[in-house]
């Protein structure tokens, strides 16, 4: 196995051109927030910067990742489910005392599921977290033989898995999918594809709400949220995918739709991990843990946009392929 | 040989697996970053508390910082004994004071003797471990060590969510997001025992933000 790519990789220039626009948006991002700050001190950017300094520090693990070795995208990816997972189940109100064991096999799904995108066992991929934890974890509980709310541990903690590694396991997948005729840039264009949509769909509707937001969408859950960003980044978002389509084997028609999908499930994505917040800082706000939500609001749109952008690719490109 | 094993367990691999693996968050750390001698004093709640606090050290004081730990509960058997002194390197000390006609050494001596020979401790004046959330009330020997020694400043640490990660009774380690909270270094000048001691309390109160 080829421990440097690079000089085969600088040759794929599309994935420059990507890369050099990652940063050249990273640094305007910076700039602009900084000299928005340094004009008018009284806005509140602190969220727009906190996510800009993330987007750094992802970039540059992103970039290395794929420039040097595919094997520590994997590993980086399967790290950021871990610390998602964990901060999930530390904050989480519905954990009781008695399932600090089963916990223990939750944190082993992890390694489990990114071990089998690795490998690309496509149909094992698919089931081990929606079937086989499923059946593991209530049995797992059983034995534990404590009854008193069983039942809501048992639907909770396979659910977290679901949001916080079988989603984001996707993005490993991409890494393994064939080669397909035609179409040179394999898994990382994709890959590349969905996280930098993804990340975008999150700016473009907080933009659009803060500049023309009017209309709540979901008052309840995120009172920030309004129909104006809603479709203005949806709209945005699909633009931006039509013109980052090379990338991707689709076509102008496909990569329109796939984007305008991914923007919806990003929203998605981002308003699940709201409520759940909002549940939590509800009650009993006593004991959660302070200086949270770190990772979680780094993944919440990701959770929901990387399983949907790559079950169109599959069946669109890859069925008959593998 | 010890020195070596120390520094190479704690500040390299004992602090990165705690903070990547097991979820420990260190605040405020950088008021350790002098290297200076100091006693620390936490809240009590995992065996773990001593690690991660041993594991905050800086490099060079890691070896120079003995944890202060229960002789009845760690020195039970010979072997137990010398691994704790030697992988924790523990200070081992009896939980009362010798009374008359007693014969075992006074664990205030022998305190202030480990300070006088350079060493930083980690205390937890608890004395035992207590439930999450609960302090119990202070034993008077941090007091009494401070009042002899009014040059050297204890650190406050109040450990949150330790106690999840391997509770008292529990052998399995689960990953939970947890904090280690610092304060600022105080000194205690002319302050008898039961101030200092009182004094000690309320800035670790003060560190739970739960006062």
């Amino acid at each position: 196995m080829e421990i440097l790519r690079l000089g085969a990789f600088i040759e794929q220039d599309e994935i420059l051109k990507i890369i050099a626009l990652i940063f050249g948006i990273l640094i305007f991002a910076t700039a602009l927030f900084w000299g928005w700050g340094f004009l008018r001190p009284e806005a509140n950017l602190s969220e727009l910067k906190m996510r800009t300094r993330s987007w750094w520090v992802m970039a540059i693990i992103f970039v290395t990742a794929t420039l040097v070795n595919p094997l520590i995208s994997y590993a980086a990816i399967a790290f950021l489910s871990f610390v998602a997972l964990r901060e999930l189940l530390s904050i989480s109100k519905n954990v009781r005392p008695a399932d600090r064991r089963i916990l223990f096999w939750c944190y082993l799904a992890v390694p489990v599921q990114y071990y089998l995108a690795y490998k690309g066992h496509y149909s094992l991929f698919l089931i081990f977290i929606p079937i086989f934890m499923h059946l593991w974890l209530p049995f797992m509980l059983v034995i534990r033989g404590v009854t008193e709310d069983v039942s809501r541990s048992m639907s909770v903690l396979p659910s977290q898995l679901m949001l916080t590694v079988f989603g984001i396991s996707h993005l490993a997948y991409l890494l393994s999918l064939p080669d397909i005729p035609g179409f040179s840039l394999g898994g990382r264009g994709l890959l590349l594809f969905v996280v930098f949509i993804t990340q975008m769909n999150d700016v473009f509707q907080f933009t659009w709400g803060k500049l023309f937001g009017r209309h709540k969408i979901l008052p309840t859950v995120s009172p920030n949220k309004t129909w104006e960003g809603f479709i203005g980044g949806i709209f945005t978002s699909t633009l931006m995918g039509y013109y980052l389509r090379f990338l991707t084997p689709f076509t102008e028609t496909e990569a329109l739709v796939v984007s305008f999908c991914v923007a919806c499930a990003g929203f998605i994505g981002d308003v699940v991990i709201s409520a759940i917040k909002r549940d939590i800082g509800k009650k009993d706000t006593g004991d959660v843990i302070p200086g949270h939500g770190g990772f979680l609001d780094r993944i919440d749109s990701l959770a929901m946009t990387s399983p949907v952008f790559f079950h169109i690719a599959y069946n669109l490109y890859y069925l008959n392929n593998s | 040989m010890k020195k070596l094993v120390l520094y190479l367990l704690y500040p390299l691999l004992i602090r990165n697996v705690l903070r990547l693996i097991l979820g420990v968050h260190y605040n405020n750390r950088e008021v350790l970053q002098s290297g200076t001698q100091c006693i620390i004093v936490a809240n009590h709640n995992s065996h773990l508390d001593t690690v991660a606090l041993l594991a905050a050290m800086p490099l060079p004081r890691t070896p120079r910082t003995k944890p202060v730990a229960a002789g009845d509960y760690f020195g039970k058997t010979g072997l137990k004994r010398r691994l704790t002194e030697f992988f924790v390197n523990a200070l081992l000390i009896a939980r009362s004071r010798p009374k008359e006609g007693e014969s075992f050494p006074d664990p205030i001596a022998q305190m202030i003797e480990a300070l006088d020979q350079g060493y930083s401790l980690i205390l937890f004046p608890e004395g035992t471990r207590g439930e999450a959330g609960k302090m119990q009330k202070l034993k008077k020997g941090i007091g009494l060590v401070l009042q002899e020694r009014p040059g050297i400043p204890f650190v406050p640490v109040y450990l949150q969510g330790m106690g999840r990660l391997l509770p008292k009774g529990e052998s399995v380690l689960v990953p939970f997001d947890n904090f280690v909270r610092f304060g600022q270094p105080v000194y205690c000048p002319n302050m008898n025992a039961d101030e200092i001691v009182a004094r000690v309390e309320q800035e670790i109160l003060a560190l739970s933000g739960e006062q």
